[in-house]
């Protein structure tokens, strides 16, 4: 029986732990917190497949969407993968007790998204990732039950156990011991989401950080695309957060303006049309950031009570955290960061180029090229989880000895604790925040992201001297470097792709370049940060 | 606005009371407040000392998760969820929830909710494919937050014995009309460790932050359905 370590519990970790533990696999699933808070169930919008032709689409349109969605670079192979198993997906999810909605037919209720030919994201309610993962959670119960699944809590990743070109386990810090502890395994497994604290406000979770990718990247782990970040169009902007404003708003008719000279200016409806407003994201972000002034979302015409029956939940939103009466006032609205289409390089299984470790989920860069399409993120989580466990195999692989290391890390963190310094992390990731938010925007450009990689090259150096502040969590004391370097790693990788596409868009190389239709790789060698072009056939195909 | 927390170093350090001031936008989240406190400055008390940064848990920051789950002028809820303009008075009471064991000053370890499901081994298995059934009930019981506030609350639910609560009606209903191999076994454990113990107070359905209809869970498993 082989052991597998999964680290992170959102729907892929989930998934693959069901996976594993379906085929008889001992799995030990990791994460600070359970399931319940994982941004996986913020996941609102729903999931896509095609589940009926009936309407004249098919899963060679799925994968044709996909591939256009993603500007041409994502794998054609990955994409066939994930679009083919796509309707087995949502009925398995079903079969565990999602509770998707249904249609007058009683089929699944599906509804049209961003980017796609037809309706083909299926959806749960308001609720699609939750509802999820409340079957999920179950069904990994069952396995729990069994004896195949351990869940742990309240441990955290602190680095992966590699030597030559090989993963024997995982480093794990658990914030009730306080220590450092070694985790063998056939296989490692990493879920850890998205890498939202780079920017601080995002429309996503606390939880997703970026540190697991970052300090496996300096263990060796090529990384993929960082480059590509999405940036959904319709936010509001919160003390803590950007709440995210549905495509829904939209959808049912909402229309996006500015106010010049005191006249109202319908911009998208001016530059596309009446079907302006439900542009692709990117458009839509490059527009609102292209008119330089606050943007306005107006639903108000569509009347109170249909704004209650379609769209409840943005105006409770709005009314609680903006109090704002949305059927009374327009909506200001800002582009937010949404998602990650870079992360972790991986091939085809989901293996990276470390033997025995995979990365699946938001946390991997696979599927989605330079753009994904909304409802294809919840579809590769699932997909991604079951096709790493498959491949995973009893590797029976000796394991060397990590008493040393595991010596040489404990007495690290307590030399660095046993201080009373009182230099706030928090506010070295607050300017990281800011020096990636103002050279990462929608818009980037050689000179801004020269002077960003100079900042983080700053607080790097900082950031290796300073002790420990004790009045936070660990965790947040210990990431502090991985977070940072892969912050690097991306800027680096938006310096170096010098054209336009999907969500990278360059002031200074404003078109498309057909010899880049390539992924970025950027790995790292001893602080030496290094980029090339890859084609589909070394990761994607 | 003052704000008083009651703080705690660790799971073995003695509680105690500590006051701060709070001088932002009074429409304010007090999860947003918590993050004023920590973080506009070096943290320091009404009386001006130095402390310890508030350890609370948080993730979503808009009442999808449950994380942030605390005592606020005494009433169970998600301190996302909570606003500073409609509390009453200009002192805001922040404790941990009292039916956990504390890790941290507002963090608690709510891991015997896991547990206990884990127990009863509450799934599906076997899925039971019946158009027949309350979808609408299935679909919110699906958006529980397994917060814990509906357990805070309770008159009887107490850690360790043999009642789990609220929460664990919802999710027996929630197998037993989605589950072919399972069903029976539900509820059986429904009466063991829901219905004997509970005294219908419903303190549950007034803190529930999805507004679950435990109730409706409640009569259809009374009922057998
Ligand atoms: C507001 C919003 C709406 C969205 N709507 C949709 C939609 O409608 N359709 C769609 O397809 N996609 C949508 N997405 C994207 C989608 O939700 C995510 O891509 C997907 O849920 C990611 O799942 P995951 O399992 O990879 O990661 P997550 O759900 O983010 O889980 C990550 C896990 O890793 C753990 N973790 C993190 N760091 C560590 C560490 N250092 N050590 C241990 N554990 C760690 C976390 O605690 C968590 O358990 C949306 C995203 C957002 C933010």
């Amino acid at each position: 029986m082989s052991k597998v370590l999964i680290i992170g519990s959102g729907i892929s970790g989930l998934t693959c732990a069901i996976s594993c533990a379906s085929r008889g696999a001992h799995v030990i699933l990791v994460s600070p917190f359970p399931s319940e808070r994982a941004q996986s169930v913020l996941a609102a919008g729903g999931i896509n497949a095609v589940l009926n032709t009936g309407d004249g689409d098919s899963i060679e349109q799925h994968i044709r969407d996909t591939l256009k969605g993603g500007c041409d670079i994502a794998g054609e192979k990955a994409v066939r993968g994930l679009c083919t198993a796509a309707p087995d997906i949502v009925r398995w999810l079903e079969s565990l007790g999602t509770v998707f909605s249904r249609d007058k037919d009683g089929e699944i209720g599906r509804r049209a998204f961003g980017g796609q030919s037809y309706p083909r994201t299926h959806y749960a309610g308001t609720a699609t990732g939750k509802q999820i993962v409340t079957a999920l959670v179950m069904e990994a119960r069952r396995y729990e039950g069994l004896g195949l699944i351990e869940r742990r809590f309240w441990t955290d990743f602190y680095g992966g156990l590699i030597k030559d070109g090989t993963c024997y386990g995982a480093m794990l810090y658990s914030e009730a011991t306080r220590t450092i502890e070694a985790v063998t395994a056939d296989a490692v497994v990493i879920a850890t989401g998205g890498q939202n604290a780079l920017f601080g406000k995002t429309t996503g979770s606390t939880q997703c950080d970026g540190y697991t990718a970052g300090k496996l990247f300096t263990q060796g782990v090529d990384l993929k695309n960082l480059e590509f970040i999405q940036y959904h169009p319709t936010a509001i902007e919160t003390d803590q957060k950007k709440m995210l404003i549905s495509e829904a708003a939209r959808g049912e008719g909402g229309r996006l303006y500015y106010e010049e000279d005191g006249k109202r200016v319908y911009f998208m409806e001016d530059l596309y049309g009446p079907g302006g407003n439900l542009m692709p994201r990117d458009v839509v972000s490059r527009c609102i950031h292209e008119a330089g002034r606050q943007v306005y979302l107006d639903v108000t015409f569509l009347g109170r009570e249909k704004i209650l029956d379609r769209i409840p939940e943005i105006y409770e939103l709005c009314l609680k955290y903006r109090n704002l009466d949305i059927t009374r006032e327009p909506i200001p609205v800002v582009p937010s960061v949404h998602f990650f289409m870079g992360g972790i390089a991986v091939d085809l299984h989901h293996r990276t180029c470390i033997r025995n470790l995979y990365a699946i989920g938001e946390c991997a860069s696979m599927y989605h090229g330079a753009n994904r399409l909304g409802g294809n993120s919840l579809l590769a989580a699932v997909y991604s989880g079951k096709v790493a466990a498959y491949d995973i195999k009893d590797t029976k692989t000796g394991q060397p000895d990590w008493s040393d290391l595991i010596k040489e890390e404990n007495d690290k963190l307590i030399q660095k604790r046993n201080s009373s310094s009182r230099f706030p992390v928090m506010y070295v990731r607050g300017m990281l925040a800011d020096t990636v938010n103002s050279t990462l925007g929608i818009v980037r450009d050689k000179a801004t992201l020269e002077n960003g990689i100079t900042d983080i090259d700053y607080y790097l150096g900082i950031a290796g001297k300073i002790n420990y502040d004790r009045s936070e969590l660990e965790y947040y004391n210990y990431s502090l470097e991985g977070i940072l370097t892969l912050a690097k790693a991306v800027l680096i990788s938006a310096g170096s792709r010098c054209e336009s596409r999907g969500a990278h868009l360059r002031r200074d190389f404003p078109e498309r370049s057909d010899s880049l239709s390539k992924a970025t790789i950027i790995s790292y060698d001893n602080g030496k940060f290094t980029t090339r072009l890859s084609g589909e056939d070394e990761y994607e195909g | 606005m003052k704000v008083r927390i009651l703080r705690q170093s660790g799971p073995y350090g003695k509680p105690y009371w500590q006051t701060f001031n709070y001088d932002g936008d009074s429409n304010a989240s007090v999860a947003a407040i918590l993050d004023n406190i920590n973080y506009s400055d070096d943290i320091v008390d009404s009386e001006g000392n130095p402390t310890d940064r508030i350890s609370w848990e948080c993730s979503c920051l808009q009442g999808m998760c449950g994380a942030c789950a605390m005592v606020i002028n005494g009433v169970p809820r998600l301190a996302c969820d909570t606003f500073a303009k409609d509390l009453k008075g200009d002192v805001i009471t922040i404790e941990p929830l009292k039916k956990f064991p504390v890790i941290s000053d507002l963090v608690v370890d709510r891991g015997i909710i896991q547990e206990n499901l884990k127990k009863v081994d509450a799934h599906i298995g076997e899925y039971h494919q019946e158009e027949e059934r309350d979808h609408e009930l299935e679909y919110q019981i699906g958006r529980c937050l397994k917060c814990g506030l509906c357990l805070e609350a309770c008159p009887n639910y107490v850690k360790g014995n043999n009642f789990f609560g609220p929460l664990f009606a919802n999710d027996s209903y929630f197998v037993a009309s989605r589950s072919r191999d399972n069903g029976d076994q539900i509820k059986k454990d429904y009466k063991k460790h829901f219905a004997k113990g509970c005294s219908k107070s419903l303190a549950c359905t007034k803190v529930c932050p999805m507004n679950i209809p435990t109730l409706a869970s409640m009569a259809k498993m009374n009922r057998g359905f």
